[in-house]
């Protein structure tokens, strides 16, 4: 039983801000993802949980304890890192049975204990083994056996799939995640890999240069990013620059209307801005469809423009129109992605969802951001 | 289909049988040069003169030189101890740890190699009998560890520089103290660095005669002295020409044993072998 709470953490490195004021609180059993660009600190943040990086400022409390300044040794935790680390000269069983034999538990103990954590990653009979004779995978598994053995308080995880092919990290990412629903730890997981983050997380906090930008669930940084970098990081999206024009009616009923140089853009419900404002407006590509004549639906927004290219990718296809100088994407799923593939011309779409995102930047740029691929690495 | 073409005939000297004829040959070319001084001194200590003969010169060796060999081998061990000891910490120290000047007090470290034996031998001397007026054999076990100990520490320091600092990190997170990650992990990763400067060590100090020439109390000789003594004196007497085969038998064997024991099986699959 565990929480973790993270007050005004900030790491320098001389000049450099690594992590700045960073807040957290975890939840015993929580499975918290630190989700970033490269460099935004994740790693440095992680390392200050364990104790091997430390803090300029700030406290970190595992509990009640205060345990900012103690060494790892002292914290109890389970670090698995982006190469499995094991030792190269132990076998299996006495990397798994280390942190019990530096404790001094006894020989019988540490045997059964052993052979429970392999079971637990499914590698029962490979204790005599050396590290070298397993495969990357099954050394990743090890490691993670090796942490549990110890029974952490927490669990800390800097990118421990990076390392493997696709096919791996997709199976040893759930088994991670059984891992901890079954021993029921609280985590705290680094990667800069979105659709591992979003396929394992309670919870993501998104970080930018060495900041928080957004603390939250999947849908809510998806759905409702709080800052432009949010909006733009976390999958594929439609930007534009805008101003306010009006807010009409109150309430969840309000509506309000921005014009982005070109387009006029309505948004319903609630809101907190004012005419005038000067605005970031998201639009996600899966959110517009393409209006086909005599087409039934209503929409709140429509636009028109002209087909740029039809990018077909299987069981979607990426529509690139260019609207009022401006070029959107539009992600066309189902039949309908079919009969684009011959078309040209005008095309007219429509969309209800817009995100607006009060901002200081200066009206009439606009953006397409497809997101951070999966497959990227570390971004240069 | 018929493939009606003549099969190509193997030339009998292409060119890459003689690159292979020609690098064995140099191979064969330097092991006769370097082995023939130890065959020409091997034969001259199986010669004959004034009584003894052949194996019996070697009879001698264990007889009026074992003190002379016992010598050697304490000296040297001795040697390795204090070496190990400086050295280990000080790798580790320096690699590890942000030491200002690292560059500098390594180069500084290393100056015992370029400087000739006699000065060191010299400088002690002078600085052990108007300083310290150290007459035992701790004067000498500490000259051969002042020329000596650069050669444990290279090895050791390019091992301590090679080893990711992860596991170190993986250890301590696994709740090991420093000493408990310095014992289990890092020195058994560094082994071979470690053997890499015992062996250079032990050849070294072993075989060493100049500087123990300036800085040996009168009562004691080393094997290599010894010999040093005897042929300035007597010549090349078989006896004598016996213990230097001996002395070249035992620094060979340490070389096979060192690579029987930290070549094999304690470091397989580990980081560096
Ligand atoms: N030991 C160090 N000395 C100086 N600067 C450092 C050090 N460690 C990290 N930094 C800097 O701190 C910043 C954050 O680094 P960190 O390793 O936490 O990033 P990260 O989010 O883990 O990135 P990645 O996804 O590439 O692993 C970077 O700008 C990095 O250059
Ligand atoms: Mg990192």
């Amino acid at each position: 039983m565990t929480t973790v709470h993270l007050s005004n953490v900030t790491k320098h490195y001389g000049s450099t801000v690594a992590v700045q004021d960073f807040n957290l609180e975890v939840a015993d059993g929580e499975f918290v993802t630190l989700l970033g660009p490269s460099g935004c600190g994740k790693t440095t943040t992680l390392r200050m949980l364990a104790g091997l990086v430390e803090p300029t400022g700030g406290r970190i409390l595992f509990d009640d304890q205060e345990v900012t300044w103690l060494a790892p040794r002292a914290r109890n935790i389970g670090f698995v890192f982006q190469a499995p680390a094991l030792f190269p000269h132990m076998s299996v069983a006495d990397n798994i049975g280390f942190g019990l034999s530096v404790k001094g538990r006894d020989k019988a103990f540490i045997r059964q204990r052993v052979d429970e954590m392999l079971d637990l990653v499914d590698l029962e009979g490979y204790g005599k083994r050396l590290p070298a004779q397993l495969s990357g995978g099954q050394q990743q598994r090890v490691a993670l056996a090796r942490v549990l053995a110890t029974d952490p308080r927490v669990l800390l995880f800097d990118e421990p799939l990076s390392a493997l092919d696709k096919n791996l990290r997709d199976t040893l990412k759930y088994s991670i995640l059984e891992l901890q629903r079954k021993t029921r730890k609280t985590a705290i997981y680094v990667t800069h890999d979105q659709s591992e983050a979003f396929a394992i997380s309670d919870r993501i906090v998104v970080m930018n240069a060495g900041r928080i930008e957004q603390i939250g669930t999947q849908t809510d940084i998806y759905l409702k990013p709080r800052t432009p970098f949010v909006a733009e990081f976390i999958g594929a999206n439609n930007g534009l620059n805008g101003t306010v024009v009006a807010v009409d009616g109150s309430g969840d009923d309000a509506v309000v209307r921005v014009d982005t140089g070109g387009l006029l853009l309505r948004r319903r419900g609630r809101t907190r801005l004012t005419p005038g404002q000067a605005v970031l407006a998201y639009i996600r590509p899966e959110d517009l469809s393409v209006l086909e004549d005599g087409d039934g639906r209503v929409h709140l927004n429509t636009i028109e423009g002209t087909i740029d290219r039809l990018i077909f990718e299987g069981a979607s296809a990426q529509l690139r129109v260019e609207v009022a100088g401006v070029e959107m994407r539009a992600d066309i799923s189902g039949g309908q992605r079919l009969a684009l593939v011959q078309r040209e011309g005008r095309v007219r779409l429509g969309f209800d969802d817009v995100t607006l995102i009060p901002s200081e930047a200066e009206a009439g740029t606009a953006v397409v951001t497809d997101g951070v691929p999966d497959e990227a690495g570390p971004a240069a | 289909m018929s493939a009606a073409s003549t099969p190509r005939r193997r030339p009998l000297l292409s060119s890459r049988r003689l690159a292979t004829i020609a690098s064995h040959a140099y191979i064969w070319l330097c092991l006769i040069l370097f082995v023939l001084p130890f065959l020409a001194l091997l034969s001259q200590s199986l010669g004959q003169r004034g009584g003894a003969s052949g194996l019996g010169n070697y009879a001698a060796v264990f007889g009026s030189f074992g003190d002379n060999l016992f010598w050697s081998f304490k000296i040297t061990g001795l040697t390795l101890l204090i070496d190990l000891a400086a050295c280990l910490p000080a790798a580790y120290a320096l690699v590890r740890y942000p030491v200002p000047g690292k560059r500098l007090l390594f180069s500084l470290l290393q100056l015992p190699l370029y400087v000739p034996g006699a000065v060191i031998g010299l400088s002690l001397l002078l600085t052990y009998t108007f300083v310290y007026k150290i007459d035992s054999m701790w004067g000498l076990v500490l000259a051969m560890a002042v020329g000596s100990f650069p050669l444990m520490m290279t090895p050791i320091v390019v091992a301590m520089k090679d080893l990711p600092v992860m596991f170190e990190e993986a250890s301590e997170c696994l709740g090991a103290t420093k000493w408990q990650t310095y014992r289990r992990i890092v020195f058994p990763l560094i082994g071979p660095g470690v053997s890499a400067g015992l062996l250079l060590c032990f050849i070294i100090v072993f075989n060493e005669y100049l500087v123990t020439l300036f800085v040996h109390p009168p009562a004691l000789e080393t094997a290599p002295l010894k010999v040093f003594n005897l042929v300035r004196t007597n010549g090349l007497a078989p006896t004598t020409a016996a213990l230097a085969v001996t002395m070249q038998l035992i620094s060979f064997l340490a070389v096979i044993v060192f690579f029987r024991i930290f070549g094999t099986r304690h470091f397989k699959g580990t980081y560096i072998l």
